[in-house]
């Protein structure tokens, strides 16, 4: 599959492809969200909440990677992630507006570590590059939107960690994981 | 309004709401926001729904700001739990009061938005019912045969990807062989037009927005 060139020459079929797993990521998270809020609710009796949101970002974005990965064409992550911030919002999630616009940073931030090799690999290499710049680029957002700047800075260390955890494990190792199942079935190697 | 200019409203004032250091601010767009909803006759059972959804997040924001903020951390805890709040009024400013289908072709008309991409999403969004039942059977099938699906397994995701896979290749077939052409000029039959008065209003309301953003109310 490394071979494929990347390309953006998206059909019709690829819309539909990237713009399902941004819905079926969609519903998986919000299958969870209720144990999302009940980490979030015992993490805030002690001032940690926003730890239980970044150990869960990870999830959130992983419609990015996969629509990456899986049909390798440029600017699908950001396009998987908008959709899925998207329907977040017509869903009624809990983030409102701002869903959209978090889910184009989040797109952003994956879609850079597959830019930083000219899209030439669709790797191990690049997963783990995708979760180093998916994390620093989410978390340059935070920063301002969700306040980050106002934190102690010992604080905003274990905040960081948490979302490089988070992120390394949903958006590499799980996300790696899927496409070596896909790989191995040979579904996905379509005309 | 014409949907795409409402989202497009409701966006720029989201993102400067991250950047605008005032609770005032905030309040402002929740209370013009509700009265905005209240109008348009949005069921009351909604706007609690939008009210009491994010108690959980608005707590935790509060009072990690109280615990690990600096400075005048009182004031952060207020400012991030209220910009929630706007942020979740001016998200159901869009979804309460427009439709996909709405703005989805005002994108295609008014933006040049590729039809593809128009009509693949849509397509797709036309599937979320779906997606929520298969997503429950993909479960219980599991759970039939004594597997606990969690969301770190890759099986949950991998059984999701086979269905966008297969739905995603009916879709497209479907639409061809009802002869849809990917690049072909498209007419419509329902002509989504942007009136005039929808800019000025847009203009209007961004502009009073800087305004009281300029205004640097506590």
């Amino acid at each position: 599959m490394i071979d494929k060139k990347a390309n953006i020459a998206y059909s019709i079929r690829d819309i539909a492809f990237i713009a399902l797993i941004g819905i079926f990521c969609g519903v998986i998270f919000f299958t969870t969200n209720i144990s999302y809020n009940f980490l979030t609710a015992a993490l805030t009796t002690i001032g940690l909440g926003p730890v239980a949101n970044d150990l869960l970002l990870g999830l959130w974005m992983i419609a990015g990677p996969l629509g990456i990965m899986l049909t390798k064409k440029i600017g699908s992550s950001v396009l998987a992630e908008t959709l899925g911030g998207f329907v977040e919002m017509v869903l009624g999630g809990q983030f409102g507006a701002g869903a959209i616009i978090s889910g184009l940073t989040q797109g952003i931030g994956t879609e850079l570590g597959f830019t930083l090799t000219g899209y030439k690999r669709f790797g191990k290499f690049n997963l783990f590059l995708s979760c180093i710049t998916g994390t620093i680029v989410t978390f340059i957002w935070s920063y301002f939107n969700e306040g980050y700047a106002k934190y102690n800075f010992s604080f905003l260390i274990l905040l960081f960690i948490a979302r490089l955890v988070s992120i390394s494990f949903f958006d590499g190792v799980l996300v790696y994981w899927i496409n070596q199942l896909i790989e191995k079935s040979g579904i996905i190697r379509r005309s | 309004m014409d949907s795409s200019i409402k989202l497009l409203l409701v966006l720029l004032i989201s993102f400067e709401l991250a950047f605008v250091q005032s609770i005032v601010v905030n309040i402002l767009v929740i209370v013009l926001g509700m009265s905005y909803l209240l109008v348009k006759k949005v069921k009351l059972q909604k706007l609690l729904l939008l009210i009491i959804i994010p108690i959980i997040p608005v707590a935790s924001t509060w009072s990690s700001f109280y615990v690990n903020g600096t400075g005048d951390f009182i004031h952060s805890a207020w400012l991030l739990s209220s910009r929630i709040y706007a942020y979740i009024i001016l998200g159901g400013i869009f979804s309460f009061t427009t439709s996909i289908n709405d703005l989805l072709s005002s994108l295609e008309q008014n933006w040049h938005v590729p039809s593809k991409f128009v009509y693949g999403t849509l397509g797709a969004f036309n599937f979320a019912p779906r997606v929520r039942n298969s997503m429950l059977q993909i479960k219980t099938a599991a759970l039939m045969r004594g597997e606990v699906l969690h969301v770190w397994s890759p099986q949950i995701f991998f059984k999701a990807i086979l269905l966008s896979l297969r739905w995603s290749d009916n879709l497209s077939r479907a639409m061809q062989s009802h002869g849809y052409a990917e690049n072909n000029v498209r007419t419509h039959y329902r002509k989504q037009r942007i009136p005039a008065w929808n800019w000025v209003l847009f203009i209007t309301i961004f502009g009073v927005f800087q305004f009281i953003v300029l205004k640097k109310l506590p």
